[in-house]
Parts: structure tokens; sequence; C-alpha cells
């Protein structure tokens, strides 16, 4: 069992580092990609440091802690886009059949699907979550506890987006779905949790679960609380079980292709 | 010793049926229809260890649903399978430890890496140790001529290569089955008969099980014992080569230069295919009569030259295709 999951891990990072190695082929593509995302990020602070010139606080968050939610969502982000890229094509790969090639090798479907490709610019949004960290004021703990939780969060992202998108093993076109809810937890992520009261509130700690990956793990950043840390754990945990569930129960309605598909 | 063995296998898709135009396409919004396609209807066959089998069959006859099913990327409705006395459905992964897989339509390779990194690659797919793999490499590399390109990347291969690659990476665990499904597809005549080659040897050296599906007919000719054919998703026939030769081979080509021209339209038995200032060709049906009465017919005597030949096997199948098609 442990040198299966030791030989799983070898392969998943292996596939990375090549999907990885695809990307660098061209070395400007690859820095451009990964600056402009880093530039892209940080244009939208400057609207939160003009609203903060002009109030003291924002749901009773200061300017530093505003920027920790940016912080956490661009590491999140860019954990979910670098090492579970596919997970967010997935519903394409389920309607054209392309899972033919994992499903003959022995090793777990899910993981070498959709770790079979990464995207640069999320190296670009993985640097400026720690950019974010270091203005914050970086100690050991909190870089401990930021790198624990955009982990998480990424891992959370991930899964949400395989339990919407292998829904198109049910029904063709599911990634409408996992669109929605995949911009949804990007746009409120980068808002302070104070502003939102009632359903909203409700929606965004369960369907849209922004406050579990992100709000949580900002407040914990400023002051830990042991039980938050265990929701945010088992959080993780329950998305991907479900997850892994819902993907394998659909596997056995997949319907494959005879498509001509290239590996490129 | 039976390695496959398949039982009543059945398969059936649900397939939306929507009528033409936007109010078709409307109507299938509020009340959609779908249509069952059975792509594979109680399939039964075995084979044995150490085979190179043909399975052949029409666009759509429900080959590759089969061997889907039994490489465990498809769940059939019913029906049982035992791949190496392994339940292809519930023990995938077992599975795939022991069997490879080549579909000459699917790219498996990285493009962007070489082939050596590729069969790395494929080697920790596969669990194998760093040095096992290596030698393993070397010994693939060797057999199937890779030395000059072991280090180009894929996508600056021709299409040969790349598919002889493509086997080697199918090869790297050992398998005791290879899945071979159209591995000639878009080759030139030298490469095919290149990998042909190469087939066999795999077979001989390495006692692979060969699982071939082609619908190039010189490979079943060249590399099969024994052909399975599959139409509408049932197996139509599954026999030898020879027996599918002799059986089927009631049909007999002659082709003759005669000193003086003569007149066979009547003769039954026989079709006139071309008969112009003494240059003929006939064919016969040896089931009702016979090369020997024809030759009488047409006298020692009056024979230039003759050729006489069997109606190729491309026939003899695209034959059994349209009669079991007109059923």
């Amino acid at each position: 069992m442990l040198t299966a999951v030791k030989n799983q891990i070898k392969v998943t990072f292996l596939s990375i580092k090549y999907a990885c190695m695809r990307q660098m082929l061209n070395k400007m593509t690859f820095i451009t990609n990964v600056l402009f995302m880093i530039l892209n990020d940080a244009s939208f602070i400057v609207q939160w440091i003009v609203l903060f010139s002009l109030k003291e606080n924002v749901g009773g968050y200061e300017l530093k802690q505003v920027l920790l939610f940016w912080g956490i969502a661009a590491g999140i982000y860019g954990i979910s886009r670098f090492f579970f890229y596919k997970a967010f094509s997935l519903s394409d790969i389920i309607n054209e059949g392309k899972l033919d090639a994992y499903l003959v090798q022995p090793k777990n479907v899910l993981i070498s699907v959709i770790s079979s490709d990464v995207s640069v610019s999320a190296i670009g949004d993985l640097l400026y979550g720690y950019i974010i960290l270091l203005i914050y004021g970086i100690t050991v703990e909190n870089f401990l506890l930021y790198t624990f939780f955009i982990i998480c969060g990424g891992m959370t992202v991930a899964n949400i987006s395989i339990i919407t998108s292998s829904l198109s093993f049910w029904f063709s076109k599911s990634d409408a779905v996992m669109d929605t809810v995949n911009t949804l937890m990007v746009n409120f992520a980068t808002y302070p949790d104070g502003i939102f009261k009632g359903i909203t509130k409700i929606i965004l700690y369960t369907i849209v679960p922004v406050g579990l990956v992100n709000y949580i793990p900002v407040r914990l950043l400023i002051h830990f609380d042991l039980k938050l840390f265990l929701a945010v754990i088992g959080a993780t945990l329950f998305f991907m079980g479900c997850a892994f569930l819902i993907f394998y129960k659909g596997l056995k309605r997949y319907s494959s292709s005879n498509l001509m598909i290239s590996k490129i | 010793m039976k390695v496959i063995e398949v039982k009543n296998l059945s398969k059936t898709f649900k397939v939306k049926v929507k009528e033409k135009g936007l109010k078709g396409s409307l109507k299938a919004i509020v009340k959609p229809k779908y249509e069952e396609i059975k792509a594979v209807n109680g399939v039964d066959f075995d084979v044995e260890e150490g085979e190179v089998i043909a399975f052949i069959g029409p666009n759509g006859a429900g080959k590759s649903t089969t061997i889907k099913m039994m490489t465990g990327i498809l769940y059939p409705d019913s029906g049982e399978i035992s791949v190496l006395g392994l339940d292809p459905k519930k023990e995938r992964k077992k599975l795939a430890y022991e069997i490879g897989t080549v579909f000459g339509q699917k790219e498996q390779l990285w493009m962007h890496l070489t082939p050596f990194d590729n069969f790395k690659f494929f080697a920790a797919i596969y669990d194998i140790p760093e040095k096992t793999a290596e030698e393993k490499i070397a010994e693939l590399t060797e057999l199937f001529g890779l030395e000059k390109f072991i280090n180009t990347p894929v996508r600056n291969l021709s299409l040969g290569q790349r598919i002889r690659c493509e086997i080697v990476a199918s090869l790297i665990h050992e398998p005791k089955i290879l899945f071979l499904d159209e591995p000639t597809i878009g080759l030139d005549p030298v490469v095919k008969e290149n990998i042909r080659t190469l087939i066999k040897k795999m077979n001989k050296e390495l006692k692979t099980t060969i699982f071939l599906t082609s619908h190039d007919i010189s490979d079943i000719e060249k590399l099969c014992k024994r052909v399975i054919i599959i139409n509408n998703g049932e197996v139509v026939l599954n026999d030898t080569m020879t027996n599918l030769k002799y059986h089927y081979l009631n049909k007999k080509i002659i082709e003759a230069k005669l000193e003086k021209s003569l007149k066979l339209d009547d003769v039954q038995g026989i079709q006139v295919l071309k008969n112009s200032n003494g240059n003929l060709k006939l064919e016969i049906d040896t089931s009702v009569t016979n090369t020997s009465k024809i030759l009488e017919l047409l006298g020692l005597d009056n024979i230039k030259d003759i050729n006489i030949s069997n109606i190729p096997l491309e026939t003899i199948i695209s034959d059994i295709y349209r009669k079991e098609q007109s059923k």
C-alpha cells in the first residue's frame, strides 16, 4: 500500500515535471507568462489602496489583512492550476472520451489525468502569493501555515472542479456548472468576508466554499484557532472524498471515443 | 493455456436522437429521445497463449468496444471477460501491469520528449526500477532499431518511427498480451512491412500473445494464424486462416493466352471477365465446376501461357462483411 502511494506520487511529480518542460520549450513565452501574471495580480491591489485611503477598515479588516485575502487567493489559484490543471478541463476530457490512455495504466486514473498538464501563469500566481505574505510580514509560523492553507485550498478548488466536471458522465456539458462555480470562487475570494451577510454567507461556506478555503485561513493567519484549523483540514478531506467518489461512480458510465488524439 | 476468455459479452450505448433544425434542438431539450445501439451483442471467443490473432470487422462492427472492455476502459453491460485470469472490470490496475496497448490512432507518447525520456516515464508508471528500465530500454532499442532517433524529440520523428516507439513504450513492462489496434494505419508499404516483421519477432522472441485489429488484410494474412470476424456486434466467423481460405476459396481466377479464341459464355460455373484476341480471364466457381475441366475445355495444345490464382483474401473478407450486412 505504502509503496503504491510512493510510486503514485513519483509518477505524478514526473508527469508535472515533463508537462513543465513542455511549457519551457519557449523560454520567452514562459518568462513573460509568469511575469505578466504577477503584474496582473498586483494591478488589483491599487483599487484597495485607494479605498483604504478613504476608509480605515472594510468589513473589519485593515489593508494588510485584505492583502492576505489576495495572497491566499493567488496561492490557491496557483497551486490548483499548476498541480491539477487538467481538473479544469476534465469535463471536455470526459465528453470527448480522452480517458483511454490513463485507463490502461496501472495508476490512479483521476490523479494521472489532472496532473498531466500545468499552467505556466500559475507560477506567477504562486510567486505573487508569497510576495504578499512578505509584505504582510513573514515569519516561519505564518509561512508554514500559509503554504499549508494554499495546498489545502488548491486541492479543494480542484476537487470542486472534479465534482462538477464529473457530472459530464451523467449529462454532457457540465463544464458550464464548473465554470460558474470556479468564477464565483475567484470573485468572492478577494473580498473580506465581513461584508457578506445572511444567505450569501451560508452559500460561501457550503456550495461555493470560499469561506473554507479563503476566509478561515486568513482569520487563522491573523489569530490561530485549533478548531478552525481542524475545520479546514476536515473540509479538504470531505471535498477530496466527494471528488473521488463521484468521479469513480461516473467512470462506470464512461463511453470512450475513436477520435484521432495526439498528446501534444 | 487460454489467456483470454470472453463469454456472452454485450454492451449497449444510449444515443440521443435529435430531429433536424432548431425545432428539433428545442424538442430535444423539452422531451429528449434516446436510441439504444447494441455495439456488442453476445460475443464469445477464447485466445490461447502465444497466439497472434486477428480481430477484424467493418467500421462500427464492435471491435474497439470489445477491446476496450477487455482492457478495462469500458464496463460491459453483461457477460464475462477473463484476461490472464483477471476481470478487467474489477482488477483494472492489476491487469494493466500484464497487458500492453497500442492504439494506432491515439498518441500515448509525450511529443516534446525524446523516446528515451518517454520510455523512462512509462517505466515509472509500471514501477520498474531505474537500472532494470535502462537495461530493458537498451534491449528493445536494439530489437526495434531505434538507435538513430532514441534521443530525438517524438514530434520530429516520422510516423513509422513514432509507431515503433509507441510499440516499445507498451513493451517496457514485458506484457504477456499486446493489444494492437490498427498499428499500421497511415504507414507506407515499406514501414508497414517493417512493423509486421517486428510484431512477428516480438511474438517469437518475447512470447507475447498478440491481439490485432486492422483494416489492412495484408497485416492479417502475414501475421495471424486465426481470425475472428465481428459484424453488427456479433462474431460471424472464428476460424484458422487455413480454414478460412479453404472454405471460402471456392473461386479461382484463370488468366490465359490462347492460340485460338474460344466462346465460353454458356459454360456453367464460369464467368468470363475478359475475352479478346486470345487473351482470356475467367472466374471459376469451384463448387460448380473444377479447374481441370476448364483446362480440358481450353485445350492444352491451345494454351500459350496460363496463370491460375486464388481470389484475394481481401475479397473473401469483404464478401463475408457484405453477406452479414445484408442479413
